[in-house]
């Protein structure tokens, strides 16, 4: 009666692996694209503020697996190419991602002081330089930990993958499950594998965020400059 | 000798109130202006549309020949020849001290590091804080932050210093410090101008004293002088209040 769970070991751990990769990859975009849209928003121009607001607050009220849905069935109908499921995971996932993130980065762009862009303005920086210089290195530090928070949902999410025949880590635990006797000890591995992964990122995540951080008071004198 | 600044009719509005009402005024090369007044007549308003932290209604701000507010590169040009010092120093958080120093003129004047940090290390000596040269700003004090501040200003080697209030948010027990290393610049005979409270140091070291209400200039002269003859009654009545 018992199946020889550990045969199926490899099999879990490389599907994790997709599902970490898969994950990455649209956190990554989204994260790069949702920085884009924060600097949208803080535009001066109103028609692309607009255009970033409309663009964040579409991909934050869609579900994910609607957007997938679209990518996966919809662009071949209309644009008659074909969608790997691996691709319209991706893309739905970073289009998600990237909409959360540019009010992760907008806030953390905010959360620095105006007197800190006026003092880097009178020294003669133009506003590339003030973001690479001054605003960036400060905001990294609001805009980190809920990142990581962003990188989890992602990858919890990730597992609506399997609905559009993506084979990653939730898929092949229900794959193992089908060829034993259905019991509970695949769904047990998928919970543990996500909370291991998850797990690691949080910790990760904590490293990091300590990394940036820089002298015990310097959030009091961010706030008063 | 040709004026360093001159101020010609500026006005500066915020929606419908105007805060700055047709100031003109040149100032000379070597002049410490202290500009004084009740708050919100526009004192700091006026040095910040000098280096076009504010954009004008009317008006313009010829620095050093040149039409500040004319267009964004002719702004970006003054900025590198004006230093300013906040009142509330607003150093850069997450930089040493001698980074806040030395960022701008390696990566805006585009100088080499090494002889910026040697510039930045005598800065230090002369605001007396070399002891203090890998703090970060958090771990100074206000008087500290104020003296750095002024060492990043000076790093640019600016034409024209300007101090918006200071010494308003410091400590009384460091405003005495700030204050010393204001002096020795005005001794070194550099252009600034100085909004302040202080009067003591205005008439102290200012060569000129300019009483402002309004968003007018209300009187404009020595500093003696003014203290002892006030020509108006509202800058008799504000600098004795404020000499208490």
């Amino acid at each position: 009666m018992n199946p020889d769970w550990l045969s199926y070991g490899p099999l879990m751990l490389r599907a994790a692996g997709l599902t970490l990769w898969l994950s990455w990859l649209a956190m990554l975009i989204g994260a790069l694209g949702g920085t884009g849209i924060a600097f949208l928003r803080t535009s001066r121009f109103r028609g692309l503020r607009l255009l970033a607001l409309l663009y964040t607050e579409f991909f934050r009220s869609v579900p994910i697996l609607i957007v997938m849905f679209f990518c996966y069935f919809g662009v071949p109908l209309v644009f008659g190419f074909d969608v790997s499921s691996f691709a319209a995971a991706t893309i739905a996932l970073a289009l998600h991602a990237s909409s959360t993130m540019s009010e992760v980065v907008r806030a953390g762009i905010e959360s620095v002081g105006r007197g800190q862009w006026e003092a880097a303005q009178a020294a003669g920086m133009d506003r590339v330089q003030v973001m690479r210089y001054i605003i960036g290195p400060q905001a990294i530090r609001v805009v980190l930990p809920p990142s990581v928070g962003v990188f989890i949902t992602t990858l919890k999410e990730s597992s609506l993958a399997s609905i559009i025949g993506f084979i990653e880590l939730t898929k092949t635990g229900l794959l193992v499950r089908e060829s034993t006797d259905g019991g509970l000890v695949p769904l047990l591995a998928l919970a543990a594998l996500y909370f291991i992964i998850n797990y690691a990122i949080s910790l990760v995540g904590g490293r990091l965020e300590r990394r940036f951080h820089i002298g015990s008071r310097s959030d009091l004198v961010g706030a008063m400059g | 000798m040709s004026p360093v600044l001159t101020l010609d009719g500026v006005v500066k509005r915020f929606g419908a109130r105007t805060i700055l009402d047709g100031i003109s005024m040149d100032v000379s090369p070597g002049e410490i202006v202290c500009f004084v007044g009740p708050s919100g007549t526009g004192k700091s308003t006026l040095l910040r549309c000098v280096n076009g932290l504010e954009a004008l209604q009317g008006g313009r701000i010829i620095f050093e020949g040149r039409n500040v507010h004319e267009s964004a590169r002719s702004i970006a040009d003054v900025r590198k020849r004006v230093g300013m010092i906040f009142q509330h120093f607003n150093l850069y958080p997450h930089l040493t001290a001698l980074e806040n120093v030395m960022l701008a003129p390696v990566i805006v004047h585009k100088e080499a590091k090494p002889a910026v940090e040697e510039r930045a290390r005598a800065l230090f000596d002369k605001v007396r804080l070399s002891h203090r040269i890998n703090a970060y700003p958090a771990q100074l004090s206000g008087g500290e932050q104020q003296r750095v501040a002024i060492a990043r200003a000076l790093a640019a080697n600016p034409h024209l210093l300007m101090f918006d209030e200071p010494t308003s948010a410091l400590d009384p027990e460091t405003v005495g410090d700030v204050l010393a290393v204001m002096r020795d610049l005005a001794e070194e005979g550099r252009t600034m101008l100085v909004v302040t409270h202080e009067i003591r140091f205005a008439v102290d070291v200012g060569t000129r004293m300019v009483f402002m209400d309004q968003g007018k200039i209300v009187e404009d002269s020595d500093p003696k002088e003014m203290l002892a003859n006030a020509r108006t009654d509202r800058a008799r009545q504000f600098l004795s209040s404020i000499r208490g």
